[in-house]
């Protein structure tokens, strides 16, 4: 959105890379998910 | 009328990008187009001093700069402060825009500068400076300074300043009251007919433009990556020493996490008004992403994880704000040499 570019989706806003109701290890888990997806799109050159 | 001259180092005659580091010096009278400035000016105008900087002191060296500048602006007992114009040269019209920016505060005299549309001195200073337009071509400095003459005498005796086209400085986004013979309803009728017969027609405020930014080529070696953190959503160390403010932020802060592989709630504060803290203050590691970054280092997926992770609050805050501090944080990373920064937001 407005030209923005490599957005990745996070979690919501109040924990955009966490997650509530979870356990740790899940929430971990899911971090993990969503930072792997941003190092993607780092390294690509997708918009 | 005495004048302070501000230029850079190729109009200040040192010469050109290989002398872009010389440091801030002071001149006595007027020199290159500041010759032109004393005789556009009235017979009892002067520069007395000019102040000379490389274009890459002035950026790396902002702050003490314009301190500096400010001082020898106010030892020489200046009525008027002029800086370039500066064209297109982008590093110049930023030091340009924020060097008036800081006279006018701490000396209040009038302040006038000179600068293209596209030069980004524009959009971080069009809203507290009058900057004329000067286009692109310095082959147009006559006309330029002129311009600029004419708009400084106008603000020496304080005269209302007319609109962006009839005094030729770039619109300042502000709105003025007025007395008009049609109601809106009827201005904005004949706007779109004219506009849906392709006539000419002028609209009474303009949306922000975003400029499309060019998408950086994506990270080649990311085993070899050194990146940074920076986040949003106003994380800051307890006691928020920097007083990073929660809405309309005007300030950044960098925060160390050397040797930190978790973030602990009771280290950190939230200072941001939009969301509910309750999950980050948990967790830190929910808006900032420290714990899987350090893992993520230590397995060799990564490089290096920076030090520091800089933080501000994005909230109701003005463009004027986000795009300097995006511009400053980009300074930044780029200075210590990062290859890549992971940015959250709330």
């Amino acid at each position: 959105m407005v030209g923005a570019n490599r957005v990745v989706l996070g979690n919501g806003i109040v924990h955009v890379v966490g997650a509530a109701g979870v356990s740790a290890d899940a929430e971990k888990k899911l971090r993990r998910q969503l930072i792997e997806k941003a190092l993607e799109a780092l390294q690509s050159d997708n918009k | 009328m005495r004048v302070v001259h501000y230029l850079n180092q190729f109009f200040g005659g040192l010469g050109g990008e290989e002398k872009a580091a010389a440091p801030l010096e002071v001149r006595e009278g007027a020199v290159g187009p500041g010759k032109l400035l004393e005789r556009l000016l009235s017979s009892d105008a002067q520069v007395v001093t000019t102040l000379i900087c490389g274009d890459n002191y002035a950026v790396e060296n902002q702050q003490s700069m314009i301190a500096a500048a400010v001082e020898k602006v106010r030892e020489a007992k200046a009525d008027t402060f002029v800086a370039g114009p500066c064209f297109l040269a982008g590093r110049y019209g930023v030091a340009a825009g924020a060097l008036c920016c800081a006279v006018q505060a701490k000396l209040g005299i009038p302040v006038i500068t000179g600068m293209a549309q596209e030069n980004p001195g524009t959009d971080l200073y069009r809203e507290e400076l009058y900057i004329i337009d000067s286009g692109d071509n310095a082959a147009k400095m006559r006309e330029v300074l002129a311009k600029m003459v004419n708009l400084a005498r106008k603000l020496m005796r304080k005269e209302v300043i007319g609109f962006p086209k009839e005094e030729g400085y770039i619109a300042r986004g502000l709105i003025r009251d007025q007395f008009v013979e049609k109601t809106s309803g009827e201005r904005l009728v004949d706007m779109v007919l004219a506009k849906v017969q392709g006539k000419p027609f002028e609209s009474e405020m303009l949306p922000t433009a975003f400029a499309p930014i060019p998408m950086p080529p994506g990270v080649k070696d990311l085993r070899r990556a050194k990146l940074m953190l920076i986040t949003d959503g106003g994380l800051v160390p307890k006691g928020n020493p920097d007083k990073i403010q929660g809405s309309a932020a005007t300030r950044w802060g960098s925060y160390k996490i050397k040797d930190c592989v978790d973030l602990k709630g009771e280290d950190y504060e939230i200072s941001h008004g939009g969301y509910d803290p309750q999950f980050v203050r948990q967790d830190p590691d929910r808006l900032l992403p420290l714990d899987v970054m350090r893992e993520l280092e230590q397995e060799g997926v990564i490089g290096e994880l920076y030090d520091e992770f800089i933080s501000t609050s994005g909230l109701a805050n003005p463009l004027s704000n986000t795009r300097r501090m995006g511009r400053e944080m980009a300074e930044r990373a780029k200075q210590l040499g990062i290859d890549a920064v992971i940015l959250t937001s709330t």
